[in-house]
């Protein structure tokens, strides 16, 4: 290879081999398409953040009753997520759920439980109706990747997108290398996939172990920081989410204890989420963790989950699927000598996280149009880091629509793929193999370390201007770092990369944050000097990318589509966006 | 070195004398923390990077010898942080 690259031609380079990636991959492998995926796990079958399983799942599923139909949970949506949201592109993920249910049974996942022979059905975190399948998704993601392998996608392990490579607001692939072997590869694509996930590493926790963390830590806004660099829009990115979590280990598992009826109880053993909801714990998420905050902050806590009251039948099943989540839960109660059917569980607020703030549909990053493509050419994103979002079923539905819209571009662009730089290409490389030869250099662990306390002291769920500026100032003096930036080896090379893109997101959330004049679905963008939600003046979109001075922040009502900022000529028959 | 005290703390206890040497604990795990020479017969695999470790178990849930034990350090199983204090200051 020359210069020392793989250079690799291909149709679809995918970004992040996750539920969102591999299943943008499988309509252009069905189209007879080329799929490259980079993934920086190693076993496709148990990447990303469902790698280790899942235990529930939100559909509709035209059952029969009104609530199960499509047009039911789209009324709806404005509500669950307080009017800032892409109605276009959620009433076409919500319209597809069911398609999709169907084509990820094709390849064997059994939603069923086998207890009912049926489908167990449970209402969580505000939803209009009993729309999460709960089941035993240990092998999901298994059985998602083996249908990748069958279509013969080309999958690059321990691999990571670094660069985009763009020519004329037109993305035809990227830069990116093995941090196991030191390969680099130039990858030149008819279309990009981002897929990379949330924005995790991003605040402190009660632990204070910055990869503890409720979700995957080793989703660090890559596809964010990519595509802001590319000059790709994004939104909603001054909202923060969290959970509830055991205090001291920040994991999975909130859904299955409210779907329940588990009890939220303070130090007074006062059952309090009726105060700040009249759904009690089956509120939404953001509003059940803002409601612990609250009550932190009136000196109310300890704060803790009783499950006490539950049927024997109940806590089994419990018991019984406390694995299927986080594997470690059943091993982290018998470490504590904890025993939920007798103790009450105390808990904590998680560390903070760019996804969807703890709303459905509602996500931060990526604007995507109903094709999933983004306001760059050819640059598609789904799951976690797209403007859509609804936890792995969201994942899975705008995934699918973004591979069949990036098919559809393949299909439509037939013009040749650009030559790249190879000057700019290599000046990547030596910068990045630069902060190995650098023992003096400023570790990652520092950077990451000086933004988690600037997020976690002054862009979290008490925000005002001097404070949100007092972080900006900190997060711009630490770019200034980052050229100086060292690792002792190629796998802290990746953490360098993540790093950046920690700090770049928590730069975005800073700006967009002192943009929004308001306060909005709670802590999720509590500004404490604009503490009443103000329809009149910011029912809109806030929007950032890159400007020629750092980010760029514009907005839009809400009552348009995010496309509507792409400056893109709608296609023929895209009106219809609602089938 | 960049690692901190914390680093100190090994959560994934590998038994020698159960381990069989296979690669799959490297393999599955999803933070590149677990370092085994592919298919060397005679070395341990070893967590290079304990500080990293998400506690997900997926490497015990693998092992096909049940060599590997989790095990969660005292801040995450006795934690005595003041939450109040991860919800941030108010600058006035």
């Amino acid at each position: 290879m020359s210069d020392g690259w793989n250079e690799i031609d291909t149709d679809l380079l995918v970004i992040g081999g996750g539920v969102a990636g591999s299943l943008a991959a499988i309509p252009a492998l069905e189209a007879g398409l080329k799929v490259v995926i980079c993934e920086k796990g190693r076993l496709l079958d148990h990447c990303g953040s469902v790698g280790c399983g899942v235990d529930h799942y939100l559909t509709v599923m035209d059952s029969g009753p009104e609530w199960d139909t499509p047009e039911f949970l789209i009324k709806h949506v404005p509500g669950l997520t307080d009017g800032i949201v892409d109605m276009a592109v959620t009433s076409k993920v919500i319209h597809q759920m069911p398609r999709i249910l169907k084509k990820i049974e094709s390849f064997g996942v059994d939603f069923k439980d086998p207890r009912i022979g049926d489908y167990y059905r449970l209402r969580s975190f505000g939803l209009p109706g009993t729309y999460h399948i709960n089941f035993d998704g240990t092998d999901f993601k298994k059985l998602i990747g083996q249908q990748v392998r069958r279509g013969r996608a080309t999958v690059l392990m321990r691999t990571m997108g670094v660069q985009l490579l763009i020519d004329d607001n037109r993305a035809y692939g990227a830069l990116a290398f093995n941090f196991r072997t030191g390969e680099w590869f130039a990858i030149r694509a008819k279309a990009v996939m981002l897929a990379a996930g949330e924005v995790n590493r991003l605040s402190k926790n009660a632990s204070g172990l910055a990869f503890d963390s409720w979700h995957f830590p080793y989703n660090t806004g890559d596809a964010h920081a990519m595509g802001y660099r590319a000059g790709a829009k994004l939104a909603n990115m001054e909202f923060i989410e969290s959970t509830l979590t055991p205090k001291g280990f920040s994991a999975q598992g909130l859904n299955a204890l409210v779907s329940l009826g588990a009890y939220f109880v303070n130090k007074s053993g006062e059952r309090f989420m009726f105060k700040y909801d009249e759904k009690g714990e089956n509120a939404r998420r953001a509003v059940l963790a803002d409601a612990v905050v609250n009550e932190f902050l009136l000196g109310n806590g300890p704060i803790y989950v009783d499950l006490r009251h539950l049927p024997e039948d109940e806590l089994d099943h419990m018991e019984a699927t406390l694995q299927v989540d986080r594997y470690t839960m059943p091993a982290f109660y018998d470490q504590k000598k904890l025993n939920f059917r007798e103790d009450l569980v105390e808990i904590s607020v998680s560390e903070f996280s760019i996804r969807r703030s703890g709303v459905y549909f509602r996500g931060s990053g990526l604007a995507v149009d109903t094709n999933g493509e983004t306001s760059v050419e050819g640059l598609f994103a789904a799951g976690d880091c797209a403007t859509v979002s609804g936890g792995i079923a969201g994942a899975a539905v705008l995934g699918h629509i973004a591979g069949e819209g990036a098919v559809k571009r393949i299909h439509t662009s037939p013009r040749s793929l650009p030559e790249i730089d190879r000057e700019a290409a290599g000046a990547i490389r030596a910068e990045a193999m630069g902060c190995l030869g650098r023992p003096d250099g400023m570790p990652w662990r520092e950077l990451e370390d000086q933004t988690r306390q600037t997020v976690t002291d002054y862009v979290g769920v008490r925000r005002n201007d001097k404070g949100l500026r007092l972080a900006l100032a900190t997060l711009h003096a630490l770019a200034e770092k980052e050229p100086t930036l060292q690792a002792d080896d190629l796998h802290g090379l990746m953490r360098v990369y993540e790093s950046k893109s920690i700090r770049l997101c928590a730069e975005l959330m800073a700006t967009t944050s002192l943009t929004r004049k308001e306060t909005r679905t709670r802590s999720a963008h509590r500004r404490l000097d604009y503490p009443e939600t103000d329809d009149r003046n910011w029912r809109k979109f806030i929007i950032v990318e890159r400007g020629a001075d750092g980010p760029a922040v514009s907005t839009l009502t809400t009552d348009r589509p995010l496309a509507d900022a792409f400056g893109r000529a709608p296609e023929r028959g895209e009106a219809d966006v609602g089938t | 070195m960049s690692a901190p005290e914390s680093a100190t703390h090994n959560p994934i206890d590998i038994d020698p004398g159960k381990c069989v040497r296979c690669d799959f604990c490297d393999w599955i795990c999803p933070g590149d923390l677990i370092y085994h020479e592919d298919g060397n017969k005679e070395k341990l695999p070893v967590v290079m990077y304990p500080d990293e470790c998400w506690y997900c178990g997926l490497c015990q849930s693998i092992c096909p010898a049940d060599a590997i034990t989790i095990i969660f350090p005292e801040e995450m199983i006795h934690n005595k942080t003041d939450v109040v204090s991860l919800l941030g200051k108010v600058v006035k």
